[in-house]
């Protein structure tokens, strides 16, 4: 039960830091982007790659961050004249390319079978102390990139963002380079998941293209849009709903003898319903983005 | 060659008739519906109980198809309309939220193992060096009665031409006295239906699964956008135009590039092609390879 709760934990605590990556360029910036979970599964297979050649991981998991924000930076150059919604769907394809990518390029990242062996961080503690320990440095690494963030968001950078989310052509106007902020604002987002996902790889010491699947961004997002999206204490609060509600699946499955397709079915129609109910009855999330009024 | 004009057909008929549904909304409601895609696994899993059941194929794809349509007709007067209220960024991820649950209701009703419909087997006809079966001459036929007929409806009748109106201008719409929610509900059903009836065909031959939708959206959406979304007709000549490079992708030898006898591209990047083409579309013709309105950007 111990190891159980330390787990959902973890994965709460890094889902976290993607969700916050997530929020800098849909929150802030009102940037659609549907292909997020790329960023992350680019740091996880930096850092598989990396321990595949014999690299120390550490190097692996920077290339990674510099791949994501290069990526982050065509992704966010791609949409000079796109609708935002147009943009989402080019994310989205973005994403699938990758992943179609990874699955099929055998020599790079072992296609299907994905890259297993990644050493846990903090192997030779004894006991439970390795696993805390990880904990610790997850959830430490999440408070910091939410403290950062919600700095960055309050600064001008951030006021930036909002204005051109707002209103681009006052944000131009003001003499803003909206194609600079925008990308700006992607490449920081990648990077932070990035980070992510090679934390990811460590904990599961497995890296595989089922990382980059169109259904992991939707989670972010429903994260996003349940807690409140712009707001950095909403994104968290929305992580921690979805988080319980994911953890709670497998009891109701030993308390209802469900099979296994159904425990998935659930798992899936309880987002759905949390993000649909959430999005018609309470559009702006539980802890809604404040909106700073001049006097 | 004459095989690769039968595979483009093949995969045009599967393709146009939900990328229509989807343009043909688009056009009224202005966001791109994600669980357009997913109306069509409904319709799969429809047809295959129905039949299943014990109904006739025909009866069978009907019923699914009127079914998926009055589904299609449900969400969109107790979800779209409401988010509607609330942007368009708001109303697609509604829609990705209602497809997340179609998925998981599909799943939770048929689980995870696809369904094969039982076919009598029937010889294959030769054509030349080609050889297609009766229930895929069947398929590609009905979606060409149903496209011809569609075109008739949009360009020869009063409803058709409301219906371009509202797309076009609905301020001028609404004031020469059209009915705009009627006609929407309407479109609604019938791309519905569409999407239904669509996902029914492709099930003949690959079987009902959960996954029938999701591997849809990406070469729909290209098709789609390729054509200019809300522009059906459009839609269709972008499907035809996917399904002509995803089968050249995977058919042409593209050995003498690498100066080897023989080198295909995995089949694995079949969607890959789509999916870059989406991408171009998007770079160099964001709205539509048919676009004539003049934009001052």
């Amino acid at each position: 039960m111990f190891d159980f709760l330390v787990s959902s934990l973890t994965f709460g605590a890094i889902f976290a830091l993607m969700a916050l990556g997530l929020n800098l360029q849909a929150g802030l910036a009102g940037l659609l982007n549907f292909g997020h979970i790329a960023f992350a599964g680019i740091g996880a297979y930096g850092t598989g790659i990396a321990v595949q050649a014999g690299w120390h991981p550490a190097l692996g998991a920077a290339a990674g961050v510099a791949v994501a924000m290069t990526l982050g930076w065509c992704i966010a150059r791609l949409g000079k004249q796109l609708a935002a919604d147009y943009w989402g769907i080019a994310t989205l394809a973005i994403a699938e390319i990758i992943r179609t990518v990874a699955t099929n390029e055998l020599w790079l990242t072992n296609g299907a079978q994905g890259i297993s062996g990644i050493p846990a961080l903090f192997d030779d503690l004894p006991g439970k102390s390795g696993a805390l320990a990880f904990l610790a440095l997850v959830v430490a690494l999440a408070a910091a990139a939410a403290v950062l963030l919600r700095r960055v968001a309050y600064g001008r950078f951030g006021r930036a963002l909002r204005v051109m989310r707002e209103e681009p052509k006052l944000a131009a106007c003001m003499g803003y380079d909206l194609m600079s902020l925008k990308s700006r604002a992607v490449m920081a987002g990648a990077g932070v998941t990035a980070v992510a996902g090679s934390l990811y790889a460590h904990y599961m010491s497995f890296v595989g293209p089922d990382y980059l699947l169109a259904s992991e961004t939707f989670l972010l997002w429903t994260m996003l849009m349940i807690g409140g999206i712009g707001n950095f204490s909403g994104v968290v609060l929305g992580v921690v709903l979805v988080q319980t509600a994911y953890t709670l699946v497998p009891f109701a499955k030993d308390a209802f003898g469900f099979g296994s397709d159904i425990a998935g079915a659930l798992r899936l129609g309880l987002i759905g319903c949390i993000l649909l109910g959430c999005l018609l009855w309470r559009s702006e999330g539980l802890l809604p983005e404040k909106m700073r009024k001049m006097p | 060659m004459i095989q690769i004009l039968v595979d483009t057909l093949l995969r045009c008929s599967d393709l146009a008739l939900i990328a229509l549904g989807l343009s043909m909304v688009y056009g009224l409601v202005k966001f791109p519906n994600i669980a357009h895609v997913q109306y069509a696994m409904v319709g799969a899993y429809l047809t295959y109980a129905l039949h299943a059941l014990g109904l006739p194929l025909a009866l069978a794809l009907l019923a699914a198809c009127a079914l998926t349509g009055a589904m299609a007709l449900a969400f969109h007067l107790l979800v779209f309309r409401r988010l509607l209220r609330a942007g368009p960024a708001i109303t697609m991820i509604g829609s990705l939220a209602l497809s997340m649950l179609l998925i998981a209701l599909c799943q939770g009703f048929a689980g995870s193992f696809p369904r094969m419909f039982t076919l009598p087997l029937a010889t294959p006809i030769r054509l030349g060096d080609a050889s297609v079966t009766l229930t895929q001459i069947a398929a590609v036929s009905t979606t060409a009665l149903l496209l011809a007929g569609f075109a008739l409806l949009l360009f020869c009748t009063r409803a058709g031409r409301a219906m371009r109106a509202l797309a076009c201008n609905p301020a001028l719409a609404d004031a020469s006295g059209l009915n705009a929610s009627r006609i929407t509900c309407q479109v609604a059903f019938c791309s519905g239906a569409l999407a239904g009836l669509g996902g029914g065909l492709l099930a003949l031959s690959t079987g009902a699964h959960i996954n029938l939708g999701t591997d849809l959206l990406l070469p729909v959406f290209a098709a789609a956008i390729l054509g200019g979304l809300g522009n059906p007709l459009g839609a269709v000549a972008g499907a035809f135009l996917i399904a002509l490079t995803e089968t050249l992708v995977t058919n042409l030898n593209f050995g003498w590039l690498y100066a080897k006898p023989v080198a295909f591209l995995p089949v694995a990047y079949i969607s890959a092609a789509s999916f870059l083409i989406l991408l171009l579309a998007l770079l160099f013709k964001p709205y539509g390879l048919f676009d004539r309105e003049v934009r001052r950007v």
